[in-house]
């Protein structure tokens, strides 16, 4: 695999990733399938098309993996997409050759990942070599590129 | 000599002259030549008697920015070095100035209003030594206006007009150094003198004017500006007696009697209405004819020496008014000018004046208001279909209907009926302006709709109700019949062709948009929506109903009513009903045609905002005519009580059918978050009057509801989060309706109960750590807290015991929740919400155990809170806003809790009197005080002045630290030094340069804290030396500074403790005080100001009796002298 980090978005079992939910229930925060992304939802406003026009409601969001904007404009009664995101919280036990090993909580150990190189993976590193051992957080998910036909 | 800084004389005469800077382009000068420059004038304009210099300046520079600098530097030093002047020089050098002004008629206009304006800063000084006699520079503006050259006459108009700006003692007077009371007192001089020489003057040249046939256009404009002066001088703020400053922002012509003989002549009326039909096509000129005109129709006081005076006036204001309407196609720019002089009229003249009116006048005019109110009318509806941005036509409208209103609320005073037919008309053409062809005129649904002119048309709906109910209901139930039809019409094109986007629109639209109209005119006709009063059945509309209770078949109007699903006309005897239930079956029929719909899947089709108007209407007739309470009323309608009195079938259906209509919105509208908020704001309606809330809890459906609600299933879980809170509340509230125990404890195990086990379910399975991030787990924990709060709000006193232990079981597991959503902001922030909404509800109602069980949660809250803070980090860009939002909750949570302290309805346990009384009081361990200066603790290092730029947080902080201080005292010279320093710093920014209100917050903090540092007589503490600086800002604040009165019994309860705790100091601010004063004999008014001032409490002792005679005493203090150290 070309870049370790896409490892993220594979997915271990079959099980449906998205489920709907009308428009009008999501939720500023919340998460949601814009233009086949899953995104964070950071802004959400109704408008309407005249006087007695219903409802629609316009979506921004993050992309939880690329960062990327997108928007998204529908219906208020119409049904989208919302990703059945799942976070995991891994142990750290071991970085050998910027390769980290990681304990879920049943004890299984994955070596795949590579400390991120940014902000984030620098605090690892000085935390790791701080304390020997620390506690970080993956986001993961049963995510599949989800495509809209 | 163009290069910026350029000398323009050197020495003359051997005075040394500095060397002026001449105007440049801007382009050619840098910043630094600029402030160079300017410092330079600025000094200049400061050096000592320059009158020289600035003479010779005028008479030979030509540059005109210099002119004006030599002008305002004359100005400034004439009013500085006034004592040491000869009077006769003034007097040449005012001579001088005239001279020069008239002498050089092509001066740029703003050096020559600046030259005028220093004559007018003269004579304004001299009139308080009476060292210049404004009799003979009026006798000269006479002689220029007599003149007949339009250059000079425009030059004595100006000269007025500075002299008018300088005596008005507003905020165009110029700043001269003098105390506001003698700012008054010119004012109050020239209001007896001056001005009315100055409205003589202008008389005269209107008078000249007006008989011209032809205007040159120089004479033209001469004519505007002598027309604008009137204007001006009736538009005078009159100083009433024994005022320094005179306040009102709308003046009103209110002239002393000495203004009788001028204004009281008719000829001067005449004048005006004769210039106005003169110029009246000249938009600009027309709006201060207009002016002067809506200023003379608001004259008032001491002027009218009898009332058959004020009757005679009224009358030709009156007469002249009609006929300068009468015969003329009012011009755009007429309309409001015409409305505020009839706005002004009917709003001053008392009636008992407006009635002695010779009755055909009368008459004439309550038919002209009628005809200019439509056509008003009609051109507003007009306009917003042009989409103008200046709507002069809906401002006129807006005015004459609030003319209207004020009229019709003083009806019994008018003759019997008087008002009737004006009211049908101008109801009618509202009615039609809103209409769609072909019973109305109006061509586009984007019209917003002013509750005021609603609420005008509504009373007027009133006073014609004969007329005005049976129209409205014959066009609603016209519109809903039409409605049905076309849906139908719809529904079967649907079926034939598949593709939605082929149906009109249009004609469904236009159905929508004339029933929102007759829906909102209904709900304004019919009832009223006090805020916090029991609403009551108007009494028109009930004299209506009873009037015609004899011709009504009883049977028939219920079946009407009854049957919302067929049409009206088609039930025999549908003529004999009760018009006023009519209208709402009307409502009930529109609100059936719309479930039906929904229920043959034809919603899309359907407009939300008919839906609103519908709950809308419903609600508001609910609150007033379900359940007819018949004590409230003298008399009571038959038809009424018998449909919707207590324990009648009438009411219970309607109960039902409201009920069922809630649900059918729940489900059907979720996606529509405004209209499922009324919805749900209809139901809450329902049951938070405890006789409506039986009926309802007698549902079966009100029952599925609430065990649909409590296990989230669909529909209900789609509702928006206050949606689903106010659900909560509604059906919280329903529980304490009257039902029988068994019933009662099925109720409670239906709504709260599952509520509970879920909830604990989820937060005692072993792995919650682990799951609580997924994104259910989440929904369902905000779904949860959501709830509490919900629960909270619909608290009341009887039913305050059960749900405060219901709910303090869950505020403990909620601090729990707190470490686990640490990360999580916006749950954070519910989680504080609940604990917010808990104490605002609940506190109150709480004996001593219970509060303090409540303390100790709300502590542990804080604690954790903090923890959490110090280790979270605030990277992102949100962070203030979360931070915001959480410190806004914080403080609105602290504040709640010291509510207590002086809202307090609780009797000693009493409503909890059958439950277990948990610890006794003398082992309490957490005070208020404790939570309160823990959480101040929190709040006070994070509040920086940037997050007081928020406004709402602002308030709340500065409310929060003035009750802290009102209630523990004690405990402020208790706190960590820091802590201290920042909370004085707080109270002095706030004191200082905050809104009033925060300011007044501030000054009521004084007070106790020096009754406290009085109480523990120890000197040198900080509290104490905090307290001696206070005293010296409240003493300059209430001695020199501008300020409202309001803020004067504030400051003043602040000044005195503090006297009383710093009595050497402040006799220190007084001496220094007297000391600075030059002026021997302001020195004594001031020293025997400041004697009497503490005379009736001498020594100075905390005593309530001493502190309110000291009030008073400043208040005297305050009129006497305020306004004489008061500077401008």
């Amino acid at each position: 695999m070309a870049d370790p980090d896409c490892d993220f978005q594979t997915g271990e079992s079959g099980a449906s990733a998205t489920y709907p939910m009308q428009c009008s229930a999501l939720r500023k925060n919340g998460y949601v399938v814009l233009k086949g992304r899953p995104c964070k939802i950071v802004e959400m406003s109704t408008s309407k098309t005249g006087k007695h026009g219903h409802a629609k409601v316009n979506l921004v969001g993050i992309d939880i993996f690329t960062n990327k904007k997108y928007e998204d404009m529908c219906p208020s009664t119409h049904n989208m997409d919302v990703p059945d995101i799942k976070r995991l919280d891994y142990q750290l036990v071991n970085i050998s050759e910027n390769y980290m090993s990681l304990m879920s909580d049943n004890g299984d150990v994955r070596e795949d990942l590579r400390v991120p190189e940014n902000e984030v993976g620098k605090e690892i590193e000085a935390k790791f070599e701080a304390v020997a051992h620390s506690c970080l957080f993956l986001p993961s998910t049963c995510w599949f590129c989800h495509s809209h036909s | 000599m163009r290069a910026c800084v350029c000398v323009v004389c050197s020495q003359i005469k051997g005075s040394f002259i500095p060397p002026l800077p001449s105007a440049a382009p801007p382009s050619m000068v840098s910043t630094e030549q600029r402030q160079h420059a300017e410092h330079v004038f600025l000094s200049f304009r400061k050096s000592k008697s320059p009158f020289a210099i600035c003479k010779h300046i005028l008479e030979t520079s030509k540059v005109d920015y210099v002119l004006f600098q030599a002008a305002t530097a004359i100005m400034e030093a004439v009013v500085r070095e006034w004592i040491l002047l000869e009077k006769t020089s003034i007097e040449s050098l005012r001579a001088f100035l005239l001279t020069y002004v008239l002498q050089r008629p092509n001066l740029q206009k703003y050096v020559r209003e600046q030259i005028l304006l220093a004559v007018a800063v003269i004579v304004k000084r001299g009139s308080l030594d009476k060292s210049i006699n404004c009799k003979s520079i009026f006798h000269e503006v006479g002689q220029l206006i007599s003149s007949g050259n339009p250059t000079v006459q425009t030059l004595a108009c100006s000269i007025l007009t500075a002299l008018l700006s300088e005596f008005s003692s507003s905020s165009k007077t110029s700043s001269i150094g003098l105390s506001m009371e003698f700012h008054g007192s010119c004012k109050r001089l020239f209001q007896e003198e001056g001005l009315r020489q100055i409205f003589m003057l202008t008389m005269e040249v209107l008078q000249e004017f007006s008989r011209r046939e032809n205007l040159s256009a120089q004479m033209s404009s001469v004519f505007q500006r002598y027309l604008a002066l009137a204007n001006q001088v009736l538009s005078w703020n009159f100083l009433p007696p024994n005022h320094i400053l005179s306040l009102s922002v709308n003046v009103t012509l209110k002239p002393t009697e000495s203004w009788r003989e001028a204004l009281l002549d008719t000829r001067v009326m005449d004048l005006f209405f004769t210039v106005h039909r003169k110029i009246r096509e000249d938009s600009d000129m027309a709006q201060d004819s207009l002016q002067c005109l809506a200023q003379l129709a608001s004259m008032h006081g001491p002027i009218f020496p009898d009332e058959s005076a004020q009757v005679s006036y009224l009358a030709h204001l009156v007469e002249g008014l009609l006929s300068m309407i009468n015969g003329i196609e009012i011009e755009d720019s007429e309309a409001v000018g015409i409305s505020n002089i009839i706005s002004n009229l009917i709003t001053m003249f008392p009636r008992s004046i407006l009635t002695a009116l010779p009755s055909d006048l009368f008459t004439s005019f309550i038919n002209c208001l009628t005809l200019l109110t439509c056509s008003f009318g009609r051109s507003a509806a007009l306009e917003e279909v042009l989409d103008k941005d200046d709507m002069v036509y809906m401002e006129a409208y807006d005015k004459l209907l609030e003319s209207w209103l004020t009229l019709v609320q003083d009806e019994e005073h008018f003759p019997r009926g008087c008002f009737i037919q004006p009211a049908i008309q101008v109801f009618n053409s509202y009615i039609q302006c809103h209409l769609a062809a072909p019973d109305g005129t109006r061509n586009l649904t984007t019209g917003s709709c002013s509750q005021d002119q609603l609420s005008s048309i509504g009373m007027l709906g009133r006073v014609a109700a004969d007329h005005c109910i049976p129209l409205l209901t014959s066009l609603l139930e016209d519109r809903v019949t039409r409605l049905h039809g076309q849906l139908q019409r719809t529904q079967q094109h649907l079926m034939a062709s598949s593709d939605p986007g082929s149906v009109d629109r249009k004609v469904l639209d236009d159905l929508y948009e004339d029933i929102h109209w007759l829906i909102l005119v209904s709900g304004y006709l019919l009832a009223d929506d006090p805020q916090g009063e029991t609403p009551l059945i108007p009494s028109e509309v009930m004299e209506f109903s009873i009037k015609h209770s004899t011709e009504v078949d009883i049977n028939t109007t219920l079946q009407i009513l009854g049957s919302p699903g067929e049409k009206a006309s088609s039930i025999p005897g549908c003529n004999r009903t009760d018009s006023v239930i009519r209208l709402l079956s009307a409502v009930l029929r529109t609100s059936e045609v719309e479930s039906r719909a929904t229920r043959a899947s034809l919603t899309e089709l359907l407009s939300p905002q008919m839906g609103k108007d519908i709950v809308w209407f419903l609600r508001r007739w609910a609150k007033t005519y379900l359940l007819v309470d018949e004590k409230l009323y003298e008399q009571i309608s038959m038809p009424l009580s018998t449909a919707f009195g207590a324990d009648t079938e009438g009411a219970q259906w309607i109960v039902g059918y409201l009920l069922e209509k809630v649900i059918n919105n729940l489900s059907v509208w979720s996606s529509e978050a405004e209209l499922a908020n009324d919805t749900v704001e209809l139901l809450v309606t329902l049951v938070e009057k405890r006789e409506r809330a039986n009926i309802v809890v007698q549902c079966e459906s009100w029952w599925n509801l609430a065990k649909q609600f409590a296990s989230r299933s669909p529909p209900l879980h789609l509702l928006s989060s206050s949606v689903q809170r106010s659900l909560m509340k509604a059906l919280v509230l329903g529980g304490f309706a009257h039902m029988d125990s068994d019933t009662k404890q099925q109720y409670w195990a239906e709504v709260l109960h599952p509520l509970q086990q879920r909830f604990l379910n989820l937060i005692n399975q072993e792995n919650f750590a682990q799951i609580s991030q997924e994104e259910a787990v989440k929904r369902e924990i905000v779904a949860t807290l959501e709830a509490l709060c919900g629960i909270a709000e619909a608290t009341q006193i009887d039913n305050v015991a059960s749900l405060f232990s219901f709910l303090m079981d869950f505020l403990s597991s909620c601090i729990g929740l707190m470490e686990v959503y640490s990360n999580t902001p916006e749950t954070i922030n519910l989680i504080i919400e609940v604990f917010v909404e808990v104490a605002h509800k609940q506190i109150c109602y709480l004996g001593e155990t219970k509060s303090m069980k409540l303390y100790e949660a709300c502590l542990t809250l804080l604690q954790v809170y903090s923890k959490n803070n110090q280790s979270r980090k605030r990277g992102d860009a949100t962070a203030e806003e979360d931070q915001y939002q959480d410190l806004l909750l914080i403080m609105e949570l602290l504040t709640n809790l010291l509510s207590k302290e002086f809202i307090d309805f609780s009797d000693t346990d009493e409503v909890f009197r059958n439950q277990d009384q948990g610890t006794p009081a003398s082992n309490r361990t957490v005070s208020a005080a404790d939570v309160v200066l823990y959480g101040v603790n929190i709040v006070l290092p994070l509040m920086s002045q940037d997050l007081l730029k928020f406004p709402s947080l602002c308030n709340q902080y500065y409310k929060l630290i003035t009750f802290i201080c009102e209630i523990f005292p004690e405990k402020i010279p208790q706190l960590p030094e820091d802590l201290f320093k920042s909370l004085m710093f707080s109270l002095e920014l706030g004191m200082t340069s905050m809104s009033s209100e925060i300011s007044q917050l501030c000054l009521e903090a004084l007070s106790p804290l020096a009754e406290q540092c009085a109480k523990n007589q120890e000197k040198d503490t900080p509290l104490f030396i905090a307290t001696r600086h206070f005293l010296k800002l409240v003493f300059d604040m209430l001695v020199l500074q501008k300020h409202n009165t309001e803020m004067t019994v504030a400051a003043g309860e602040a000044l005195y403790t503090l006297v009383c705790l710093h009595q050497a100091e402040y006799s220190e601010l007084v001496e220094t005080l007297l000391s600075s004063q030059r002026d021997a004999v302001i020195y004594q008014r001031l020293a025997d100001a400041f004697n009497k001032l503490t005379a009736s409490s001498t020594p100075p002792t905390m005593d309530r009796k001493q502190k309110v005679a000291f009030l008073k005493s400043l208040e005297e203090f305050v009129a006497n002298v305020g306004g004489l150290l008061c500077v401008k």
